[in-house]
C-alpha cells in the first residue's frame, strides 16, 4: 500500500504553514519553488490537499514519458524528465497536480517587490482551461507531492503544521485503526448502543 | 552556530522561539517545546518572517530630505537637525505642537523611554501608538466597567479549563493562530464553541453554535443573550449583588431586546441567540475573545462593554478560564499601552490628571509635567491642519498605510514643519519624512515585550543592527541629551527596565531581569519578587474600580439612531450605531482586517520572500452571488470605491463574506483598504476610527486597469524614494569604509 499525507479538517486552521514549509525544503534541494499542497476553503471546512498516492495512480497511466513512477511506496514526478503535456494533472482525480512555469533551480519562483510582478500576466485572459494558461519564455512542469522522500524525517508539513493536523497514513497507520474501529464497533453492539458506531478516524 | 531565545516580533501571543545564528545571520527558526503558550510550535509568520533581518534595503545610516529624494549623513548631522528644529519650533509654538508616534513592536524598555522622551523632554502628552486604532476600546471600557484593561486570563487557561468559549469578532485562526490552536485543545477536550461573526472564518467553520451577525451588530446580540439569561434567572446573583453595580438598570436596558426583535434586526434565529446566553451562563468557565471585530467601530467602547457586562452578569470572570480576552494584535501593544505610550496615562496605567502621580513622576524625572491630556492619533491629521501640531517622531510606525483615509493623512503629512521616521526601512511612511533615523529591530535588541496575556517576557538579540542603525532607546537618549535632559543616563535596555520597577511597581517590581531570565516570563501585575505574576485578574471578584466593584452599564444600539425615549430612559447610557451605512449610490459594505501570511503594512513579512509567495497580492472576498451579479469570476479583478478612495485587486468569490459585504487588507500599497476607510466617525470614547465598516461600490475591472491602478500608486507610495535612499545609503558605506 503507497503511503500519504492527509490533513484533519477538524484541526486545520487554514495557517499555510504547510505550504511554506513545503516550499522551503523542496527549494532547498532544488526542485520547483512551489507548495506542492494546497490549502483549500470550503463551506464544510478547510485543509490542504495534496497527492494521495494512488495505488493504480492515474497520473502515472497517463504519462507519456514515464515522468511518473511508483517508488519505495509513493507515486514520483521526475520534474526534470516531465515535458509537461498537463495529462497528468487532468487526470488526477483530486486536483492535486499544479503545472508551474520553473525558474532555473535553487531560486524561488516568487520575489517580493509588489504584485502583479510575482504572476506574469497569463497568456490570455480566459483560456480554453485553467489549466492551459501559461506564461511564455518558462519551461512547465507537472508539480506535486512527494512526501520529501529526500528528508529523513520525512514529510515537512507534518513537522511544521501547528496544529498538529497532517499525519503520514502507512499500512501501519490503516492496520491499527482497522482494528480499533472493529474493537469500537463490538463494543458498541455488544453495549447496546446498537449501530452507533463511532469513528476514531484513521 | 549558536541559537537564541526570543520572541516572535509579529502576533500578540507571544509565542517563544530559538534563533539559529551563523556568521551574523539568522538562518532558521524553531519553536520552543518548553513554553506553556506555543508548545513547540509556531505559525508560518514566526517560523518563516525573518528574512527582512538582513534584507539589503534595511535602513543604515541616518538619512535627511533634499528636495524629493534624500542624503545620507552621520548620527550627529541628524540629531543636531533635529534637536535645533524641536527647539525652534518650541520656542515658537510650545510644547503641544510636538507629536510622538511609539510602536507596539517595540521594546517595553522603548515606548517608556519614548513616552518619557515626549513628557519630559519635549513637554507634551501628545504620545500614543497604533492601539489606538486596535484596541483602544479596549483600554476604555474594561477600565471603565472591571478596572483593567487587560485580557483576563492566561492563554493555556483556554485549552486546560474553559468549557466554554465565545469568540466574537475575532478571526482567531488566522490572527493568532496559536491561539486558536488552544481552543482547538478545549474543543477536543468537549468545551463548546460559539462563534459570533459576519464572516465564516475558520473558526465560525469549527464552531458549535455560528451566530452570523451583520457587520457591527454585537450590541444587541449580547444584549439579546443577556435578556434570555436574565429571563430565565440564569445569571449569577451572588456575584452580581457582591461584586458589582448598576444591575438594575442593565436588566431594564436589556428588556427590549427580546432574541425574536434582535432576531428581526439582524437575521440570526431567535433560538440560537437564546442557546447561546443559555450556554454561556451555565457553563462552569466561560471565555470571552474578540478583537479588532468588535473595537473598530464607531460604537467600540460600547461592543467592549457589553462582553464586560455579559461577564459580569453571569459569574464568568476571575476563575481560571473564565473571564473576558480580548487578543492583542502586535508583539507589544499590551506593553505600550502599559508603559504610558497614550496621551492620558503615565507608566503603570495611572492617570495623568491624577495630581499625586504627576508629582510622582515629575519627582522621579526631574521636570515639572503638563496636566493636559494629549492628542490621540486619530485627532492628529486634524491637529496638523488646525496649525497646532507641527512636528512628529513616529517611531517604528507606518501610518500612512495603517491609519484610515490615507490621502487626508497623507496631505496633513505635507503640512508638518517636522516629520522624524526611526524605522527598520524605508516605509511608505519614512519617504514622506524630512529626516529618517535607522533603527535596530526585532532580532538585534534586548528588552522585553508582554504578550496579550500580560506575560512579560524576554526579547533578546542575535546578530548586530546593520550599519549605523541603533535601538530606538538610544536615539530618545540621544536627542533629550542634545536638547538639555540629563535624566536618561541609561547604558542599556536593564537600566530602563529597573526604573520603570520602580516607577510601576505595583505591576512590574517583582519583574527584574534575572528572574524573567529563568521563567518564561511573568504575567503582570506582579509587584514582588516572591510573588508568582497574575494569570487570572480579579479573583475572587475584586475589580479595581474606585467602588472595587464592576460597574454595569446600559448599553443601547440601533443601526441608524437609537430613538430619543430610549436613551432617556437611562443615566448616560452607552449608544451604537453603525456610522456609514449603504445607500444607492455605495450600495455595499467594505469590512478590513488581516490574512494569516502577512502582517499590517507588510514592511517585515513583504521581506519575507516565502510568505511573500504564499501572499502575493490582495485577495478581495465577495460572495458568490454578488459575483455572479456583477459576472466576475474567482481571481479576475474587481474595483472597490468609496467616497475616500478606490482599489483594484483580485476577487476570491467565496462564502465566506455574506451577501452585500467585501472584505479587503491593509498589506499592500498596490490596493491598500486604508485608502478607503474612514477617519471621520471615532468612538466618542476611545477615538478609534470605524474601520470595519464603509459603504462602497463594487465593479468588475480588468488586469490593464489593475496594471494602471498599481503603477499611479507606486507612484503615490513613492516607491522609488526607496530606492534611490538604498543607493544613497550605498555609496555612503562605501566612502566611509
Ligand atoms: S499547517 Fe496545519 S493547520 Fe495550517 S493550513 Fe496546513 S494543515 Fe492546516
Ligand atoms: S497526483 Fe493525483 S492521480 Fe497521481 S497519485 Fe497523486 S492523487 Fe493520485
Ligand atoms: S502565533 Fe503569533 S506569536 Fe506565535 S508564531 Fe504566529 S505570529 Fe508569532
Amino acid at each position: 500500500m503507497n503511503r500519504f499525507v492527509i490533513a484533519d479538517p477538524k484541526l486545520c486552521i487554514g495557517c499555510y504553514t504547510c505550504e511554506v514549509g513545503c516550499v522551503e525544503v523542496h527549494v532547498k534541494v532544488g526542485l520547483v519553488g512551489i507548495p506542492r499542497l494546497t490549502v483549500t476553503h470550503t463551506v464544510a471546512g478547510t485543509m490542504p490537499m495534496q497527492c494521495r498516492h494512488c495505488d493504480d495512480a492515474p497520473c502515472e497511466q497517463v504519462c507519456p514519458v514515464k515522468a511518473i513512477t511508483f517508488e519505495d511506496r509513493s507515486i514520483q514526478l521526475n520534474e526534470s524528465v516531465c515535458i509537461g503535456c498537463k495529462m497528468c494533472a487532468l487526470a488526477c482525480p483530486f486536483g492535486v497536480i499544479t503545472p508551474y512555469g520553473a525558474l532555473p533551480q535553487g531560486e524561488t519562483s516568487m520575489t517580493y517587490g509588489g504584485f502583479l510582478q510575482p504572476t506574469p500576466a497569463p497568456v490570455t485572459e480566459t483560456p480554453v482551461h485553467a489549466l492551459l494558461a501559461w506564461t511564455v519564455g518558462q519551461r512547465t512542469v507537472a508539480v506535486k507531492c512527494d512526501l520529501c522522500h529526500f528528508l529523513p524525517e520525512g514529510p515537512e508539513c507534518i513537522r511544521v503544521c501547528p496544529t498538529n493536523a497532517l499525519r503520514l497514513v502507512d499500512e501501519e497507520t490503516v492496520i491499527t485503526s482497522n482494528a480499533e474501529r472493529r474493537a469500537a464497533s463490538v463494543e458498541a453492539i455488544a453495549t447496546g448502543d446498537g449501530l452507533a458506531l463511532h469513528h476514531p478516524g484513521l | 552556530m549558536a541559537d537564541v531565545m526570543t520572541i516572535c516580533p509579529y502576533c500578540g501571543t507571544g509565542c517563544s522561539m530559538s534563533l539559529s545564528v551563523t556568521d551574523n545571520k539568522i538562518i532558521d527558526i524553531n519553536g520552543d517545546p518548553t513554553h506553556p503558550v506555543s508548545e513547540g510550535e509556531l505559525c508560518l509568520k514566526g517560523m518563516y518572517g525573518f528574512k527582512h533581518v538582513a534584507d539589503p534595503g534595511r535602513l543604515t545610516t541616518p538619512l535627511m530630505r533634499r528636495g524629493d529624494s534624500f542624503v545620507a549623513v552621520d548620527w550627529d548631522t541628524a540629531l543636531d537637525a533635529i534637536a535645533d528644529q524641536l527647539g525652534v519650533i518650541k520656542k515658537e509654538s510650545g510644547p503641544d505642537a510636538f507629536a510622538v508616534f511609539s510602536s507596539a513592536r517595540a521594546t517595553n524598555e522603548e515606548n517608556y523611554v519614548a513616552q518619557k522622551f515626549a513628557r519630559a523632554v519635549l513637554g507634551t502628552n501628545s504620545v500614543d501608538h497604533c492601539a489606538r486604532l486596535c484596541h483602544a476600546p479596549t483600554t476604555v471600557g474594561l477600565t471603565m466597567t472591571l478596572g483593567d484593561g487587560a485580557m483576563t486570563n492566561s492563554i493555556p487557561e483556554l485549552g486546560d479549563v474553559s468549557d466554554l468559549i465565545f469568540i466574537i469578532g475575532s478571526n482567531t485562526a488566522e490572527c493568532h493562530p496559536l491561539i486558536a490552536k488552544h481552543v482547538l485543545k478545549a474543543k477536543a477536550r468537549g468545551a463548546k464553541l460559539i462563534v459570533a461573526d459576519p464572516r465564516m472564518t475558520d473558526m465560525a467553520n469549527k464552531a458549535d453554535l455560528w451566530l452570523r451577525i451583520p457587520l457591527g451588530h454585537d450590541i444587541p446580540l449580547i444584549n439579546a443573550m443577556l435578556h434570555v439569561i436574565i429571563k430565565e434567572g440564569l445569571q449569577n446573583t451572588d456575584f452580581i449583588r457582591d461584586h458589582s453595580n448598576g444591575f438594575d438598570d442593565l436588566a431594564r436596558a436589556v428588556e427590549d431586546y427580546s432574541p425574536e426583535r434582535v432576531s428581526q434586526m439582524t437575521g440570526v434565529p431567535a433560538t440560537d441567540i437564546a442557546a447561546a446566553g443559555r450556554a454561556f451562563a451555565t457553563a462552569k468557565a466561560a471565555a470571552t475573545l474578540y478583537a479588532m471585530g468588535v473595537t473598530q467601530f464607531s460604537c467600540g467602547t460600547g461592543n467592549v462593554v457589553s462582553i464586560a457586562n455579559l461577564a459580569v452578569v453571569t459569574g464568568q470572570i476571575g476563575r481560571p478560564g473564565a473571564g473576558v480576552c480580548p487578543l492583542r494584535g502586535q508583539s507589544n501593544v499590551q506593553g505600550a499601552c502599559d508603559l504610558g505610550a497614550l496621551p492620558n496615562v503615565y507608566p503603570g496605567g495611572r492617570p495623568i490628571t491624577s495630581e499625586p502621580d504627576r508629582l510622582r513622576f515629575e519627582e522621579a524625572w526631574g521636570v515639572a509635567l503638563s496636566p493636559k491630556v494629549g492628542v490621540k492619533i486619530t485627532e492628529i491629521p486634524a491637529a496638523i491642519l488646525a496649525g497646532k501640531v507641527r512636528a512628529i517622531i513616529v517611531d517604528g510606525e507606518n501610518p500612512m498605510m495603517s491609519d484610515p483615509n490615507t490621502q487626508h493623512f497623507a496631505h496633513a503629512l505635507e503640512k508638518l514643519d517636522l516629520l522624524v521616521v526611526i524605522d527598520l526601512f524605508m516605509t511608505e511612511t519614512a519617504r514622506r519624512a524630512h529626516i529618517v533615523l535607522p533603527a535596530g529591530g526585532w532580532g538585534e535588541k534586548d528588552g522585553t515585550f508582554t504578550n496579550t496575556e500580560r506575560r512579560v517576557q524576554r526579547v533578546r538579540p542575535a546578530v548586530l543592527a546593520p550599519g549605523e542603525a541603533k535601538a530606538d532607546w538610544w536615539i530618545f537618549k540621544a536627542l533629550a541629551e542634545r536638547m538639555g535632559y540629563q535624566g536618561m543616563a541609561y547604558d542599556r535596555p536593564k537600566d530602563i527596565w529597573d526604573e520603570v520597577r520602580r516607577m510601576a511597581p505595583t505591576a512590574y517590581a517583582g519583574m527584574t531581569y534575572e528572574r524573567l531570565e529563568t521563567t518564561h516570563g511573568l504575567c503582570s501585575p506582579c509587584p514582588a519578587e516572591d510573588h508568582p505574576g497574575t494569570p487570572v485578574l480579579h479573583a475572587g471578584g475584586l475589580f479595581h474600580t474606585p467602588s472595587g466593584k464592576a460597574a454595569l452599564k446600559p448599553v443601547l444600539f440601533h443601526p441608524i439612531s437609537v430613538p430619543e425615549e430610549e436613551r432617556k430612559a437611562f443615566d448616560a447610557p452607552i449608544i451604537g450605531h453603525i456610522a456609514e451605512r449603504p445607500d444607492n449610490e455605495y450600495p455595499f459594505m467594505l469590512t478590513t482586517g488581516r490574512r494569516v501570511y502577512h502582517y499590517h503594512t507588510g514592511t517585515m513579512t513583504r521581506r519575507a520572500p516565502l510568505l511573500e509567495q504564499i501572499g502575493p497580492e490582495e485577495l478581495i472576498e465577495i460572495n458568490p452571488a454578488d459575483a455572479n451579479a456583477l459576472f466576475v469570476r474567482d481571481r479576475q479583478y474587481i474595483k472597490i470605491n468609496t467616497r475616500r478612495g478606490s482599489v483594484i485587486a483580485k476577487a476570491w468569490v467565496t462564502e465566506r463574506v455574506p451577501p452585500g459585504v467585501v472584505f479587503s487588507t491593509f498589506h499592500f500599497w498596490e490596493a491598500s483598504s486604508n485608502e478607503e476607510t474612514n477617519a471621520d466617525n471615532l468612538d466618542p470614547l476611545s477615538g478609534i476610527p470605524e474601520y470595519k465598516v464603509s459603504a462602497a461600490q463594487v465593479t468588475k475591472s480588468s488586469a490593464a486597469d489593475a496594471q494602471a491602478s498599481v503603477a499611479a500608486k507606486r507612484e503615490y507610495y513613492r516607491q522609488d524614494v526607496e530606492t534611490a535612499a538604498i543607493v544613497e545609503m550605498r555609496a555612503h558605506a562605501a566612502a566611509s569604509a
